[in-house]
């Protein structure tokens, strides 16, 4: 019976010293990754969405090579919503190597709008997750997470509508003029079409007129409409309809009051 | 009287033998802390007191068994070891997933798969001193057969 009892010793010990030996330089490993981020940049795909771009490096001067390494960021609104999401995946970076990824997120406005219109209108605030997964020394998996908000600015903040003015333009007609203002808040400029169509109060189109705009990002608007409308058909109080046509959002369901 | 004195001789011997055993031990984790853990005690909440009362613990025990050598309470202290090393890791690593957080950040460790082979070699320990002490009582009833 010594002799199995002093194999198992043997062959217990010589797998302790192993496994400590492996943990420690395994943790050591972790002093010689290096992950530099590049620049963050902003750019539009071709399908008319917003792209973050994060460039990443990742050096691996450890002893063991890194698996699994996967990088997610989550966009979220205050009603943890996922507004965006995105994933990059590196498989394997071996030791003594180097991988260079750019991490994307990409955002659907229009996506965005038809959850929640506030994001047009009123400036809130985005919830960020990230969270970091890899796996060291084949063996350890780690993950790292964190969270922060980043301020949202609605491109068009504060729309406003002013009252019409009517302008005898001849007998059957009058010149509306109708003033229009908002803040651009949001981090990109919003060139596009506004279009209006004025109702009056049965629901009888009575004129209608687009304006182009192009509106720096954290600059403010204010124009105006002129279209015509028959004199027979207006009333004191009504609606407009207002459609935004952008490259990056459009939306189409804005209904303004005016007169009592 | 002669009996007596070997059998101090030989507890002495036990106690130096212990003594040096659990020094060596020590200095193995103080080498180990400053080289590497020392480093990781920051970002990990007691960690130094979690470790060094593994450490003690694990220096009792070893003391402890080297002292009773020669009875079958060697064993037993033997087998303790073993099996506090299994549960201290799992109640000390909450079952293996580690998680620390810091201010918004959190991290979180899998040991899991460590922690199975630390169980694994810990229970072939624990086999060991179990077959151990079986041979202990075999031998012993050998002799008193002759």
């Amino acid at each position: 019976m010594q002799i199995p009892i002093r194999i198992i010793g043997i062959t217990t010990t010589f797998f302790w010293i192993f496994l400590i030996a492996f943990f420690v330089s395994a943790v050591y490993s972790v002093k010689d990754l290096h992950f530099d981020f590049g620049e963050p940049q902003m750019n539009v795909t071709a399908d008319n969405r917003i792209l973050f771009s994060l460039p990443l490096n990742i050096t691996n001067k450890g002893f063991y090579s890194l698996r699994s390494f996967n990088l997610t960021t989550q966009i979220l609104d205050a009603e943890n919503f996922v507004v965006a999401k995105g994933t990059t995946y590196i498989p394997i970076i071996n030791k003594d190597e180097a991988a260079t990824v750019t991490h994307n997120v990409t955002i659907d406005l229009n996506a965005l709008l038809q959850h929640d219109e506030n994001f047009l209108f009123n400036d809130t605030e985005l919830k960020i997750y990230e969270t970091v997964g890899m796996v060291i020394a084949d063996l350890i998996p780690i993950q790292a997470s964190t969270n922060y908000s980043m301020p949202w600015g609605a491109p068009l903040y504060n729309f406003a509508l002013g009252q019409p003015q009517y302008v005898a333009a001849n007998s059957t007609h009058f010149l509306v003029r109708l003033p229009i203002s908002f803040e651009n808040h949001v981090f990109f400029d919003v060139s596009g079409n506004i279009k209006i169509k004025m109702y009056n109060n049965a629901n009888l189109l009575l004129g209608e007129a687009q304006i182009f705009m192009d509106v720096p990002q954290q600059s403010s608007y204010n124009g105006f409409f002129e279209f015509y409308v028959s004199r027979s058909g207006t009333t004191d109080n009504g609606y407009f309809s207002v459609s935004i046509l952008t490259p990056l959002f459009s939306y189409e369901n804005l209904v303004v009051s005016y007169g009592g | 009287m002669a009996d007596s004195k070997t059998k101090l001789k030989q507890l002495t011997f036990k106690a130096l033998k212990a003594t040096i055993k659990g020094i060596l031990f020590y200095s193995a984790y103080l080498i180990l802390w400053m080289l590497f853990l020392a480093s990781l005690s920051g970002l990990i909440p007691n960690l130094q007191q979690t470790v060094e009362t593994f450490v003690v613990i694990y220096i009792i025990l070893m003391i402890v068994g080297e002292i009773t050598s020669g009875t079958i309470f060697k064993h037993f202290f033997d087998a303790a070891k073993a099996l506090f090393v299994i549960c201290y890791l799992i109640l000390s690593l909450k079952g293996g997933i580690f998680s620390v957080g810091y201010q918004n950040l959190s991290l979180v460790v899998d040991f899991r798969p460590l922690i199975a082979i630390v169980t694994l070699l810990s229970l072939f320990g624990f086999a060991k001193s179990i077959f151990q002490a079986i041979n202990f009582l075999n031998e012993k009833a050998e002799r008193l057969q002759i």
